[in-house]
Formats: structure tokens, C-alpha cells, sequence
């Protein structure tokens, strides 16, 4: 019995037409995908993207060498040195990040006690050489430099979450 | 230090070594430490109040390491260790002596002396110490303090009184 | 009665003794109670509250560490009301302490950091004003953050105790208690590092390495400190292969809880600009260039093979490892050398003959705390073994009567029975010995005869020959200064004999934390290893280096430095061909030396070290080594091939110990040789000098650790002491400025006046670049006023 069902339902082409009709809705459905790079995608001001090490409004840097995002770097993508500064304050004297290690999980800037190390909403980007994915610390606090206001606009946004 | 050769045990005058000598007759031998409070009374009475240099004679003295001597000077609210007025003023403000207007003392002190709570006025005649916690005087509040001795049911007049005739 | 009682802590019944507190027996039973005050090795404050227990009947939480146990007593330490009690204390603790743990160096290694996260809430309900307290400069090895401190006073607590020096205190009281020196003087301990382990927060953390490392990231790796023969264990923190820092490693017969500040930051020396990162050697021309291992091996051996034997001086640390110097010792067997020593700090080698199969204390440190009397002669403890003098400390508090004979007071921090003042230490020991010998009618040796012939026995000589005859159990001492001076023979001597007529040992210190390694490795001229006599002696150290040799191989060797010939004997360097094996380089190494080979300190080798005990312990290797320096013992071991000598096939560090035990195992018990006469010198006209290797100039890694460098003691050093007639007769004050002068150099120093210092004498340290110019200690010095007194400061701030 069934297998008479199976060789009337592939006679009709049964399975291709349940197929087609997907694509028949979908073809006057209104569609989401966006014209990139003209258009964009809506971002979340949580979305991780390339890392930035900000400052405060004086220029200090924020970063105090805490180590803490080193430390939970699940892909130990952070790599930090310190020392003490001459004014006596606890200070890097590198701070890391290999782009290709990282996984964007976000953890160092949770674990940030000072709202140091950031993601920003950065995407595009990319490196045409090997060693240039390390990006070191002057990289990232001038990209925190560059995009200071749409950090602090985003922290703001997520602040009443945190 | 090494580089001291003249101890400094030897800036103690004659009659303060003689007051700790008595202090330290009262103790068994080897606890020559508790004569230390009788000690730093003699050298501040003298003195008017204790300079690390009179501290270190005395733990000399005493065969005390130094630093066990300003441990109980800086422990001990008698003992002033910066150059303070003549006299000592302190207010109790305690509970009977709150309710009995030892806040209104303290204000109405501050306010004649024209200094605050542990300065001095500026010429150096008297000395507003502190707000006292309670000196054991209820039965007489309010009460305050003037250089160990006691002065018992104040009204400010009385304050004015005991006040000025401080010399 | 029986001293046993049991008690019952959270249900389960527990052994005791009567008088211990209750965290002494949960901490036995690995029950677990918060605290931050209570230390096994100090006495009990009870301050800090955190070890509240319920116990049953008590009306109030009670804390463990100073509630005696009691036979039946119950005991909860995770009950409702010991916790809540618990919670509350640690409520109160973090009212004041500041929230800075992402910045504090002791963040993630913090007691209170890990309490707070059991027993610490979300909120705290205060809001009132926290405190602050300014902090003190306590020098240049401990940074301070007194704001973070909770009062539980470990650190004023092992000031007292331990070390013998209250330096820190509780000053003020109550919300206004503060820790600290009042004066804001540094801190002088030769031990005042331990503090650091001590604090249980992060007031109190390690200047060097602040803010270098977090804990979480260092690998800790068992070591042993070279510096001195206590042989402390160590725990040398790496990061990358790089030492970070170094605290104590726990053993009770070795050095307790403790290290000495040398044992804790030497390890900077090993990052010193002067370190030889790569081989180095002599062109043709003269000049200096970097090459690689293999060309400079080669420079090495064929400049060792083209010179004769017996022309060849081999000069060793006495810091160095115990396989280093068995290769070293297997290296000159091998040449064919027999000028082969390591003692460059000693003024005597007379009596080599007679000398024990090695230097050492003849008894566990540990038992040191149980004599009935010491009797130390010419010996800086607190500089030479800092430990040993806190064992000998705790014997005098346990009632030993310890008697001295030094030059100066050095400032033990116990009383003496008798404090003799000697500047001729052999005259004084004459004077015991004789009294030794006519109390006990024990006379005194033939040998000896000579010696005491005519001295004065006073009543200080018949108290100390008492007190060594009366105790139980007696050690007599001889320290690092007995082994520089000229007539040491005769004071180790007399010392023997004082000591087996009284029936006590007789105990050497000798420079250098393996020097007993080196005499069982048989790095000397007259012994083989293991202590047989070997025919015909070589040189010794000193020998070697007043007669010209035609070339030197020196292994972690200074000679300017280490030897007591001071720069003198760098004279017979600078025409002979000279391979260094060091972890350094110097200017004035560049002067004389041919082939520099780095080798790795005592971080970056495995190898093994003989304490005072004659104990062997060993470590794997903590740091990688810097550059291209590979570790001594594999450097020897490729000369040893290269120069194809036999047997040179070890693989590992231990297979050339095991082979020195193998050996050492078939030696028979040594005979020492017949006692010879010793006389004594007649004093000296002019100023005596008496020179010894200062706390933090004993060995190279030391000389380069600029945090010791930089503290009150390494300045001290680096100076000319006098006492105050002899000042007074110079014409200078404290502070002044006096140019030295002896046939052999110059040096200028500053005068430092010490009230002990015996009269004629003269105390100028050697180990520093400062006197080494003045060629052997043993010469005397002219003294010149250069200003008598101190520099008036307020010129100078202008």
C-alpha cells in the first residue's frame, strides 16, 4: 500500500512542488536582506566588534593593568606587561590583543573594573600582512581615540542592563 | 644610629631622670616598660608636650625599643605630641552632661576663644582639647576639664569666669 | 594526669592537648576557620576576630586562636551563629578597607580578598566617611598602602618576636590605629621582607617587583638560596621563564617560615645590565667581540691545551652548585691541574691539612635551639646566616648562655653573657683556652703551647670557658671573619680545642652557600673528594693568585671582590690567559680575561647545595637562562669533551651527583693530619683593618640585586668605620670624608663612627668596588682627613 502512495507521489514530481511553493511565497514575501555596504543592518550597542582601549575625559588612560581580561581570555588572546609609572600608578607597558586568537566573546570587556578595553561596533576591517593582526597598544587606544563618542554612547545605552 | 655617640638619653633633665628612676623602683626588675606612662608624664609636664626627640630619650632611658614609647604616646589622649597652649581645655559632652547643656559649653568655648576643637588660641594661653567622653563627673554636669582639674555644674558665666582667670 | 583531652569540633571528636588553642587542633584536622591574625609562628593577638567559633555554653561566639581547649568542649565552626559572627567581623573589616584590589599587587593572592568572597556580603551598610592613612618610605624592598591595612599586627608581632627589632608599631588608637614607624625611618632587619608574607592584605607588598606580575600568572618552582650555607628554601616565581619574585618555601629543619631579604631579592641581580648575555672572546688584535658557543669553546680549549698543568690556577665560587664544582674538580683532574681552590676568602691555609672533610655547624640548625651555650667568635650573624642567628636567638630565649668575641657589637638581637671586645681574636681565645684548661685539667696541647704562653686570663675569659663547661650542650663557632684573617689557623685552633675540652662542637662558617659542597667535591689543592689527602698539594687560592700562573680558568669568580688580596689579585690576571665562566662581566673582567662564557645563575640551574647540616638539597632550575647563557655544570661538561677527557658523558645534573656520591661512598672515614704549631702574631703598628664580606656584597648575583644595593645596610657598608678615639685621634666626625692609602692603592670613603668599634681598628668592608683597590685586607692603612665633617646639607639643596 505504501509503496503504491510513494510511486503515485513521485509521478506527480509531489516533493518538488511542496519545495516551489516555499520559494513561491518567499518570492513576494517582503525580503530582509540589505544592499551592504549602501545599506546596513541595524547594530545592537552591545555588538562586539574590534576592540578599542579608551580614556578618561583628561586623557589618562584607563587601563590599570589589572590583568583580569588576560586572565579570562578564553582564546588568551590578551597579552599584557606592567609596570609602575614614575607618578607611582599601576600602568602596561604592553597590552596586546592577537585578532586572529580572539573569539569576540566580549569577556574582557566584562571583566574590565574600569572600562578599559572595549568592543566597539567595528566590523570592517581587515589585515593584508601576518604580524599586523597583534594590534598593540597604541593601535587600540587610537582606535578608542577615534570612536570615543560612539563608545560612550553605547555604554550609556547598555548601562541600565549592566 | 651608629652615628650617634652621645645618647640621647642624656637630653632628660637631672629632675625628670629622678621622677623615672622612682617610677621604675616601683616595678620588679626587667619591667622597667611599665614605668613608661609615669615616664612620659614627668617628661611632658616639663616640657609642655612630647617631641619625638624627648621620646626617643626617653625609650633610651628606658632600654625600650622607640617605637613602644610612641605607641603609648599617641595612644593615650594625655600625652600631646605637637605643641599645644598653656592650658588644657576638655569639655564632656557625654550623655548627662548633653542633657545638662555641655554642647552649649563647647559652642559658647569656641565661640568666646574664637579657635575650634583641639586648637590653640593664638597666643598661646589655652588650648581647646576635645569633647571628652564621660570623665566620671554625671553627678556634677555639666562638667568640664581644665588641666586635671575638674569644674562641676558650669553655666557659661562660670565658663567665663574659670576662663579668664587662666593665665 | 594525661595531657590528652579530646574535644568536638562540628560533630567529629578530635585529640588535643591540654594548653593548645582550638585552631591549632582544627588546623591539624584540616577543619577550616577563617583568619587573618592568627600565625603558627607568632603569638596569639586574637585582634582581628575573624576565627569566631560557636562553642557550647559560651554565651558569645568565642575566637578559636585564643580559646584553650577543654576536655568534652563542642565546637562549631560552620553553625548559624559562628558564621553570622564571621560575616559580621568581616562586615566591619571591609568598612575601611579600600576597594582597590584590580591595582592591589596582593589582589589574587589576598586573604581577605578570599574571605570577603566566602564571608563578605553584596552591600555594605556603611556609608560614612572611609579612612585614609598616609604612607611611610620603609625602603627601598617594601612598598606600603597603609590604607589597606586591618590591624592584625603580624608584622609588629614578627618585628618582636622573630627578628628581634620592633621597628613597626601600632601607633594612635582606635578608628586612628595605624601601622607603621611613626618617624618614618626604614626598615633596617636583614630579614624585614618576611613581612610581606605576613600581611595578609596588600599594605605590605614587595617593592621590586610591584606591579610587574599578577599571581595568577606565575609558576612557582622549588629552589635553594646560595648566599649563605643555611641553603634556605625558596620558591622562585616565573613568568615566562623569568623570575618574578621570590618567597619562602616551608621547611622546619632549614629556615622555617622565613628568608632573608638576600635570599629574596638577589634574583634581581640576574637581570642586571651587566649580564653577559653571549659568549664573549678576544680577537687577535685585542679587541672584544660576541661570538657563538662553538668558536669560543674552541678559543678556550685550545688556549687551555697550550698551556702546562701545573702553570694553570682553577678558581671556583664557593656558591656555585656541587655538580658545577665536581666538574670543575673532574675538569682540573682531567688537565692534569692540581692548583684548583675555591676559598678566596681565606687569609690562613696552614692549618688545610688538618681541617674537617668540610665547614659546617657539626649539628642540625634546628638543634642549634636547644644548646646550653655558643660561644661565636668573629662572626657578623645577622650579615653571614641571618637564619642561624634567629635559631641561636630563640636558644637564648629558650635560656642558653651565649657568649662573643668580635671586634665590634654587632648588634645581635639577644643578649650576650659576655660581649668580649677583641680586635686579636686569637689572643682573646688563648685566654679561654687556658681558662678551659685549668678549670677542666684538660691542659692545653703542645701545639698550642706557644700560643698561650703569657696571656692575661681575665674574669670575662673564666665566665665564658664556664658556661661552655657547664652546659649540656655547647657549639662554638667560628665565623666568616676567622676565615679571613691571617692567623685563622690558630683561632680554628685553639677553638677545637676549646671545644673538645669542653666537650661542645665546634662549628665553622665559611663564605658562600656551597663552601662545603666545594670541599666534599674536593675543589681544593690538597684534597681529592671526599676529604683524602691528595700529594703533592697545589696552590691554594691565595698562592695562586701572588705567584703568577699562565693562565686561570674561573668559574663565577670576581677576584677583585671575592678574594682577600683584593684587586691585588687581578696583578697575575691580566698577563695569563684567562677563561671566565660567569653569569657577568665586568669592565675589569674585560681587562683581564680572554674567553668569557656565560653561564646561568643560580635560577637558571638544576644542582645541588651542602648546608650547614651537611645536608644535600637540590632544585630542578626555576628561570630559563638569559640569552645564550646555558647552565655552568653542561658548560664544563662541553669543555670536558671538547678537550677529550674522559668519562665527561652526563646527561643530566643528577647523574653527576650520583657519581660524586658513588665516589664520596668509597671513601673511608679520613684521618685528619697531626696538629702543627701555631704561634701567635705580634700586633701590628698603624691601623688594623678589619675587612669582611658585608651582608649584601657576598657573591657576584648579590653585588648586582640594586634593591639590596639600595638599602641602609649595602650604604653602611660602603664606608670606613671607625670607633671614637680613633676617631677622635684622625681628627673627623661622622659624615666626614677620609682618603685610604695602602701600598697597593687608594680609596675615599665616608667615616661612619661606631661606639663599639675596638680602638687601632679600622673596619672597611671587602666585596665592594669601593676598597678593592686596596689590595690584600690584610695590609695596614694610612688615613688621611680629606673633610672632617659632614657635608653641610643646606649647600647641597640649593
Amino acid at each position: 500500500m505504501n509503496r503504491i502512495g510513494n510511486f503515485i507521489r513521485s509521478l506527480f514530481l509531489w516533493e518538488l512542488l511542496v519545495g516551489m511553493s516555499l520559494t513561491g511565497r518567499n518570492l513576494f514575501a517582503p525580503k530582509i536582506t540589505v544592499r551592504y555596504p549602501e545599506e546596513r543592518t541595524p547594530q545592537s550597542p552591545r555588538f562586539r566588534g574590534l576592540h578599542a582601549l579608551r580614556r578618561y575625559a583628561n586623557g589618562e588612560e584607563r587601563c590599570i593593568a589589572c590583568k583580569l581580561c588576560e586572565a579570562v581570555c578564553p582564546a588568551l588572546a590578551i597579552t599584557i606587561e606592567s609596570e609602575q609609572r614614575e607618578d607611582g600608578t599601576r600602568r602596561t607597558t604592553r597590552y596586546e590583543i592577537d585578532m586572529f586568537k580572539c573569539i569576540y566573546c566580549g569577556f574582557c570587556e566584562d571583566s574590565c573594573p574600569v572600562d578599559s578595553i572595549v568592543e566597539t561596533r567595528i566590523f570592517e576591517y581587515h589585515f593584508e600582512n601576518r604580524p599586523e593582526q597583534i594590534l598593540g597598544k597604541q593601535q587600540l587606544l587610537a582606535i578608542g581615540d577615534k570612536y570615543e563618542a560612539m563608545i560612550a554612547q553605547d555604554k550609556a545605552l547598555d548601562a541600565p542592563y549592566r | 644610629m651608629s652615628t650617634e655617640l652621645e645618647s640621647p638619653a642624656d637630653r632628660l633633665s637631672v629632675h625628670v631622670r629622678e621622677e623615672i628612676d622612682a617610677w621604675v623602683r616601683q616595678y620588679p626588675p626587667g619591667r622597667q616598660q611599665s614605668a613608661l606612662l609615669g615616664a612620659l608624664h614627668a617628661v611632658q609636664h616639663e616640657n609642655g608636650y612630647l617631641t619625638v626627640t624627648l621620646m626617643d630619650a626617653v625609650a633610651d632611658y628606658l632600654e625600650l625599643p622607640r617605637i613602644s614609647v610612641y605607641e603609648v604616646a599617641s595612644f593615650y589622649s594625655m600625652f600631646e605630641t605637637e605643641p599645644v597652649g598653656r592650658h588644657s581645655i576638655s569639655v564632656c559632652t557625654n550623655l548627662s552632661c548633653m542633657l545638662r547643656g555641655g554642647d552649649e559649653v563647647v559652642a559658647h568655648l569656641q565661640h568666646k576663644l574664637g579657635i575650634a576643637l583641639g586648637e590653640t588660641t593664638a597666643d598661646g594661653r589655652i588650648y581647646l582639647k576635645r569633647e571628652e567622653e564621660c570623665l566620671a563627673a554625671c553627678a556634677g554636669a555639666p562638667m568640664m576639664m581644665v588641666d586635671h582639674r575638674y569644674y562641676e555644674n558650669l553655666t557659661l558665666e562660670a565658663v567665663d569666669r574659670i576662663v579668664d582667670g587662666l593665665e | 594526669m594525661s595531657d590528652e583531652v579530646r574535644i568536638e569540633v562540628d560533630g567529629v571528636s578530635l585529640p588535643a592537648r591540654k594548653g593548645q588553642m582550638v585552631i591549632e587542633v582544627t588546623d591539624e584536622a584540616g577543619i577550616y576557620v577563617p583568619r587573618f591574625c592568627y600565625h603558627k609562628k607568632l603569638t596569639v593577638a586574637a585582634n582581628c576576630r575573624m576565627c569566631l567559633v560557636e562553642v557550647e555554653r559560651a554565651p558569645k561566639a568565642l575566637p578559636a586562636c585564643a580559646t584553650p581547649v577543654a576536655d568534652g568542649m563542642k565546637v562549631f565552626t560552620r553553625s548559624e551563629r559562628a558564621v553570622a559572627a564571621q560575616k559580621a567581623v568581616m562586615e566591619f573589616l571591609l568598612i575601611n578597607h579600600p576597594l582597590d584590589c584590580p591595582i592591589c599587587d596582593q589582589g589574587g593572592e589576598c586573604e581577605l580578598q578570599d574571605l570577603a568572597l566566602g564571608f563578605g556580603g553584596d552591600v555594605s551598610q556603611y556609608t560614612e566617611r572611609k579612612r585614609i592613612v598616609q604612607d611611610e618610605n620603609l625602603g627601598p624592598l617594601i612598598s606600603t598602602d597603609m590604607t589597606r591595612c586591618i590591624h592584625c599586627t603580624r608584622c609588629v608581632r614578627f618585628g618582636t618576636e622573630i627578628a628581634g627589632i620592633r621597628e613597626l608599631g601600632a601607633t594612635g588608637r582606635g578608628e586612628n590605629m595605624e601601622i607603621g614607624t611613626y618617624v618614618g625611618e626604614t626598615l633596617v632587619s636583614e630579614l624585614a621582607g618576611n613581612v610581606i608574607d605576613l600581611c595578609p592584605v596588600g599594605a605590605l607588598t614587595a617593592r621590586p617587583s610591584r606591579y610587574t606580575a599578577r599571581p595568577w600568572e606565575l609558576m612557582a618552582q622549588e629552589a635553594v638560596s646560595p648566599h649563605d650555607p643555611v641553603g634556605s628554601n625558596l620558591y622562585v616565581h616565573t613568568r615566562g621563564g623569568k623570575a618574578m619574585r621570590v618567597v619562602p618555601r616551608e621547611n622546619e629543619a632549614v629556615n622555617e617560615t622565613w628568608i632573608a631579604d638576600r635570599d629574596r631579592f638577589s634574583y634581581r641581580g640576574a637581570y642586571a645590565e651587566s649580564r653577559l648575555p653571549r659568549p664573549m672572546v678576544r680577537d687577535a688584535a685585542g679587541q672584544w667581540r660576541e661570538t657563538d658557543w662553538e668558536a669560543a669553546l674552541q678559543q678556550a680549549v685550545a688556549g687551555l691545551q697550550a698551556l702546562e698543568p701545573s702553570r694553570l690556577g682553577m678558581l671556583a665560587s664557593p656558591a656555585s652548585t656541587l655538580e658545577e664544582l665536581y666538574l670543575f674538580r673532574r675538569l682540573a683532574e682531567g688537565l692534569g691541574c692540581t692548583n684548583l681552590d675555591h676559598r678566596l676568602a681565606q687569609g690562613d691555609f696552614r692549618d688545610q691539612a688538618q681541617a674537617p672533610v668540610m665547614p659546617g655547624l657539626g649539628m642540625a640548625p634546628a638543634a642549634v635551639e636547644q644548646l646550653g651555650a655558643v660561644l661565636v667568635i668573629g662572626s657578623d650573624l645577622r650579615g653571614e646566616v641571618p637564619l642561624l642567628h634567629l635559631r641561636l636567638r630563640k636558644a637564648v630565649q629558650a635560656g642558653a648562655v651565649v657568649s662573643a668575641i668580635n671586634a665590634r657589637d654587632y648588634d645581635y638581637r639577644f643578649p650576650l653573657a659576655t660581649d668580649l671586645r677583641s680586635a686579636d681574636p686569637a689572643a682573646s681565645l688563648a685566654a679561654v683556652a687556658q681558662a678551659v684548661g685549668e678549670i677542666s685539667g684538660k691542659p692545653v696541647p703542645r701545639p698550642l703551647q706557644a700560643a698561650v704562653q703569657g696571656v692575661s686570663v681575665e674574669q670575662a675569659h673564666i665566665a665564658i670557658a664556664r658556661s661552655l663547661l657547664d652546659a649540656g650542650s655547647a657549639l662554638v663557632l667560628l665565623g666568616n671573619q676567622i676565615q679571613h684573617r691571617r692567623d685563622g689557623a690558630l683561632v680554628r685552633a685553639l677553638a677545637d680545642f676549646v671545644a673538645t675540652a669542653t666537650g661542645a662542637v665546634c662549628g665553622r662558617l665559611e663564605v658562600g652557600g656551597n663552601s662545603a659542597g666545594a670541599w666534599l667535591a674536593g675543589v681544593l689543592p690538597h684534597r681529592a673528594p671526599g676529604g683524602q689527602a691528595q700529594t703533592p698539594a697545589g696552590l691554594d687560592a691565595r698562592r695562586m693568585l701572588t705567584q703568577p700562573q699562565d693562565g686561570y680558568v674561573l668559574l663565577n669568580v670576581e677576584p677583585e671582590l671575592d678574594s682577600t688580596l683584593g684587586a691585588e689579585a687581578l696583578e697575575p690576571l691580566a698577563q695569563a690567559f684567562v677563561v671566565c665562566l660567569t653569569p657577568f662581566v665586568s669592565e675589569r673582567m674585560r681587562q683581564y680575561a680572554d674567553v668569557l662564557l656565560p653561564i646561568g645563575t643560580f635560577l637558571e640551574t638544576s644542582g645541588t647545595y651542602v648546608g650547614l647540616a651537611g645536608q644535600w638539597q637540590s632544585q630542578a632550575g626555576a628561570a630559563r637562562p638569559l640569552g645564550e647563557a646555558r647552565p655552568g655544570w653542561k658548560v664544563l661538561r662541553v669543555l670536558g669533551n671538547l678537550l677529550s677527557l674522559p668519562g665527561f658523558d652526563w646527561s643530566a645534573s643528577d647523574a653527576v651527583a650520583t657519581e660524586l656520591r658513588q665516589r664520596l661512598g668509597a671513601v673511608g672515614p679520613v684521618e685528619p693530619a697531626a696538629p702543627q704549631v701555631l704561634e701567635r702574631d705580634p700586633p701590628e703598628g698603624g691601623l688594623q683593618r678589619l675587612a669582611s664580606l658585608p651582608l649584601y656584597a657576598v657573591d657576584s648575583l648579590v653585588r648586582r640585586a640594586a634593591p639590596l644595593q639600595a638599602t641602609v645596610q649595602a650604604q653602611e657598608a660602603r664606608a670606613a668605620w671607625v670607633g671614637p678615639a680613633e676617631a677622635e685621634r684622625l681628627g673627623v666626625t661622622a659624615g666626614g670624608r677620609i682618603e685610604l692609602r695602602t701600598e697597593h692603592g687608594r680609596a675615599e670613603l665616608p667615616v661612619h663612627v661606631h661606639a663599639s668599634l675596638a680602638a687601632g681598628c679600622i673596619a672597611l668592608a671587602g666585596g665592594i668596588p669601593e676598597t678593592a683597590d686596596l689590595g690584600a685586607w690584610d695590609r695596614p692603612v694610612q688615613v688621611r682627613v680629606l673633610a672632617a665633617e659632614a657635608p653641610d646639607l643646606a649647600e647641597t639643596v640649593e
